[in-house]
């Protein structure tokens, strides 16, 4: 597992370069947003029930077969699954976000996750729009851009609207979620 | 690869939880001291070369030896000190670990090298060399904590 630090020893090593000044800018940006990164993974942790639940919920209202007898959600024990499943990939992205690098998602979340609920039989498509919700609503909490009120209580910087760039790297991490079941 | 990040993001993992107010406590901890860090790794990155000719010059001041061996010592020095730039940006020793000292000893050994040469001249850089010339009292003491580190692992 890397991080945002390991990440550039690595690829520096790869060339047998040492580490110098125009390397070091992106971590010295790295330490500086340190706040602001803890903030949004907070955004994260304190709403994880209840953007896995809104995310099921809405790939459920967008095609009501589902929790049908006979649909992919049927019956509850099925459902409860894909409610934690939710939480399991909030959590691998919580990792990256706080490491600031994808290999903890890549490596032990999505690293043959397409493959498990192809054999398992569950719908891809609407796994992936699931986390589609679920990016949109992270991205939302952390930038304090959601309908209604702050949802998550930062201990540090405390304005959403400093979080933008690290939002849009969570949102980055969705996408390889997305691209790793399409 | 182990940094202060990784540390609590595995564990976190194993007991298949959030990262918690703990965790994001610890990394803060390893953020705060990371400037000093990273004040070392660009100093010694500058003067990688000047250290390791200075060290090898140190230990080869005494008796002839061939350029060719001469060159070789050079190249391994540089190496380690390469290799504690990563641990200066990592946070943790695992660069060194993991490319430095496993395996180390066995390679020393069969090629009939001395490691009493190494630790000399990682003594010398340590001892010797006005290190406070180039870096912050700080970032001196973290360079200096990686070479003790190594002197350790060589002995």
């Amino acid at each position: 597992m890397l991080d945002a630090f390991s990440r550039t020893v690595v690829s520096a090593d790869a060339k047998g370069a040492a580490i110098g000044s125009e390397d070091l800018a992106d971590l010295r940006k790295y330490v500086a947003d340190a706040n602001k990164r803890i903030d949004a993974t907070l955004a994260i942790t304190q709403n994880v029930s209840c953007i896995a639940a809104d995310a099921v919920a809405g790939m459920v209202c967008e095609n009501t077969g589902l929790t049908q007898p006979g649909g992919h959600c049927y019956p509850t024990r099925r459902m409860a699954a894909c409610l934690r499943d939710g939480e399991i990939i909030l959590r691998y992205v919580s990792y990256a976000l706080l490491a600031g690098d994808s290999s903890v998602l890549e490596d032990r979340c999505l690293n043959g996750l397409k493959e498990t609920y192809l054999a398992l039989g569950v719908p891809t498509s609407n796994a992936i729009r699931a986390v589609e919700i679920m990016k949109i609503a992270t991205v939302a909490i952390m930038t304090e851009t959601n309908t209604g009120r702050k949802m998550f209580k930062g201990i540090n910087s405390g304005s959403g609207a400093q979080c933008q760039d690290i939002a849009a790297e969570a949102a980055s991490y969705f996408d390889l979620v997305i691209e790793a079941l399409s | 690869m182990k940094s202060a990040v990784t540390t609590v993001v595995s564990a976190a993992d194993a007991a298949g939880r959030f990262p918690s107010m703990s965790d994001f406590e610890s990394v803060k901890g390893s953020f705060d001291r990371a400037k000093a860090r990273l004040e070392a790794a660009e100093k010694l990155a500058s003067c990688l070369d000047k250290f390791t000719n200075l060290a090898v010059d140190a230990v080869y001041q005494n008796g002839s030896y061939e350029q060719a061996n001469k060159d070789k010592c050079v190249r391994d020095i540089h190496h380690y000190l390469r290799l504690i730039n990563y641990c200066l940006v990592t946070g943790g020793t695992g660069p060194l670990d993991e490319w430095g000292i496993s395996g180390m000893r066995e390679i020393i050994r069969i090629q009939l090298l001395p490691t009493a040469a190494y630790i000399e001249a990682f003594i010398f850089i340590r001892d010797e060399i006005k290190i406070n010339d180039v870096m912050s009292q700080q970032a001196e003491t973290e360079f200096k904590g990686l070479l003790d580190y190594l002197i350790n692992a060589l002995a």
